[in-house]
């Protein structure tokens, strides 16, 4: 089933004005419940609006948004409870912190819900152990932390609120690549554990490769192509004349295939480029020709 | 013969005050950089990389240890005009495109530095149009900096440091912002500083790939050196790496586990060519 779906979804920034922008134009997407999506798309292609109309935070200009089949926008829905459930991670959502304890900043979601204290508090620390926040921070001023944990207590703050359908804006943007895999370690458990929905935006294609299932491009504010890694990735040429990248590994086993020696299938990421180069050292197999 | 920059015994501190104790960042720090040199500064968040950056041009002064800079040794007692000759030697372009720009249009930015070294109006005009055929951005010199794409503006900021004509640029995560495209943009420029004009060029970055492109790799964990060389060398050891918070280029990762299998392979394998060549071989036989 659908999650959220935009239909014919346009969005325009100072419309009937001089200064009118179309950011985002005609979309038609469906994310599927449970499934963890990431979205690419060059700087201006229509990427942060996009993800801002999927939690309610832009109503489109035409066009409609569903969530869970119900129309975002009608009358009797109640917007903040849309936001609950649908949690966004805006970039660089450290400079964001503001509480005196690195607790009660992940608690002001879940105490905005209303919930009771003892609920808040279960909340506060499952969400902390995603995220890999010891104990002991818990009491610590956010503004003592450093760049790395300071993102971690951010994303815990969402995720506090446990939503449906959780939504990141380049999560791992200037962490080191240990911080990185944490963060997308904690992201993936979060699903795991909920059953959540799962929409990342990146500029890393390694990452998307590495960890989402289904890739939305987006080129000019329209939609540019929609399907799982294999399908889009397949498409590199244009990807790059769209001003994106395919991830390394693909780029050398794409180098390697013009060469001569050709594989079973599309290989995206390290683990996969492995699996496929065994046989041939374990002598016979593959598919070398 | 001395070295363009030489880092002896440098040790610092952020200062504390009576709540707060002191907090030291760098230790004991040795390097010595020549010129023309490309290296890539590799650490953790918080490991001392960017602050090493700012007590290159005086923006901090070490707590003990010297640092020279063609063969000056920088201090606090320098008269403004000799700090204003370090920092014209030594540029820096910063993360975010957005906060390094402050004219309204594109090529009135570039002057702005020159502008306020009080250079001569022939000699700006002569060096904005130079920085922009330098970074590939002549077409946009009438543009309004805002309606740039990241990489453009990042470009735009490194022409404003051109302009300048220093003899050393400071990369500080210039490329973390950016989109594939951009990122391609910024690098191929950031290498034309360096291989066609001898600038040289210290770039501090989390992407392993673009540290591949450099002469030698720094590597600081908790405010010390603790790896220095080719990136060949640097990245012939994934494990230790991975210990420090850091990665490997996929190329290297997968070479690294192929040899674990036993594959007849060199170490250190770091670039697709090298790579898809080796790979080739191995898979024909």
């Amino acid at each position: 089933m659908a999650k959220i779906e935009l239909c014919g979804v346009s969005y325009v920034y100072s419309s009937k004005t001089p200064f009118e922008k179309k950011a985002v134009n005609n979309i038609d997407v469906a994310i599927e419940e449970g499934s963890i999506t990431g979205i690419i798309g060059h700087t201006g292609s229509g990427k942060s609006t996009l993800v801002q109309i999927l939690n309610g935070l832009l109503e489109p200009t035409s066009g409609k948004v569903l969530f869970n089949g119900a129309d975002m926008h009608a009358k009797k829905t109640k917007l903040s409870d849309i936001r609950f459930k649908v949690g966004l991670v805006f970039q660089y959502p450290e400079y964001q912190l503001f509480e005196e304890t690195v607790e009660s900043d992940i608690a002001y979601g879940p105490k905005n819900m209303g919930l009771d204290k003892a609920e808040i508090e279960k909340r506060v620390h499952d969400a902390a152990k995603f995220c890999g926040i010891e104990e002991a921070i818990l009491k610590k001023s956010p503004f003592e932390l450093s760049g790395g944990q300071q993102r971690r207590v951010a994303i815990a703050g969402v995720m506090a609120m446990t939503p449906e359908v959780l939504i990141l804006d380049e999560p791992a943007a200037g962490l080191d690549p240990q911080g990185r895999s944490d963060i997308f370690g904690g992201i993936c458990e979060y699903r795991r554990k909920t059953g959540a929905t799962v929409i990342i935006v990146s500029h890393s294609m390694e990452d998307i490769a590495r960890y989402c299932e289904n890739v939305l491009v987006m080129s000019k504010g329209e939609v540019f192509d929609y399907g799982s890694c294999d399908k889009i990735f397949e498409r590199s040429d244009e990807l790059e004349a769209i001003g994106l990248d395919i991830p390394q590994i693909a780029r050398l086993l794409r180098r390697v295939g013009e060469m001569g020696v050709s594989f079973d299938k599309n290989i995206y990421t390290v683990g996969e480029a492995y699996r496929s180069i065994i046989p041939f050292i374990k002598g016979g197999g593959g598919s070398a020709s | 013969m001395s070295k363009f920059i030489e880092i002896k015994n440098l040790s610092f501190s952020y200062p504390g005050d009576s709540q707060n104790p002191c907090v030291p960042v760098l230790h004991d720090i040795n390097l010595e950089i020549d010129k023309g040199e490309f290296v890539a500064i590799l650490g953790r968040n918080g490991s001392g990389k960017s602050t090493l950056a700012k007590l290159l041009n005086l923006i901090l002064v070490p707590s003990s240890g010297t640092v020279s800079v063609g063969g000056k040794l920088l201090s606090s007692d320098m008269s403004e005009e000799e700090i204003i000759e370090v920092r014209k030697c030594i540029g820096m372009v910063f993360q975010n495109p957005d906060n390094q720009l402050v004219a309204t249009v594109v090529e009135e930015d570039i002057a702005f530095g020159p502008e306020n070294l009080g250079v001569e109006p022939e000699e700006i005009r002569r060096r904005v149009d130079q920085a922009l055929e330098i970074v590939g951005m002549t077409e946009f010199a009438k543009h309004s900096p805002h309606q740039l794409s990241g990489g453009q503006k990042q470009r735009i900021a490194i022409a404003g440091i051109i302009a300048i004509m220093p003899e050393c640029i400071v990369f500080d995560e210039s490329t973390a912002m950016l989109d594939p495209h951009g990122r391609k943009e910024v690098m191929r420029t950031i290498e034309t500083l360096n291989r066609e004009k001898g600038i040289t060029v210290i770039t501090i970055t989390h992407n392993m790939e673009e540290a591949v492109c450099a002469d030698k790799v720094v590597v600081i964990d908790h405010g010390t050196i603790v790896k220095q060389g080719s990136p060949k060398e640097v990245f012939s050891r994934p494990e230790e790496l991975w210990g420090l918070g850091l990665s490997v280029p996929q190329v290297t990762e997968l070479f690294d586990m192929l040899r674990c299998l036993g594959a007849e392979l060199p170490e250190g394998v770091i670039s697709e060519e090298e790579g898809a060549q080796l790979l080739f071989e191995l898979l024909r036989s």
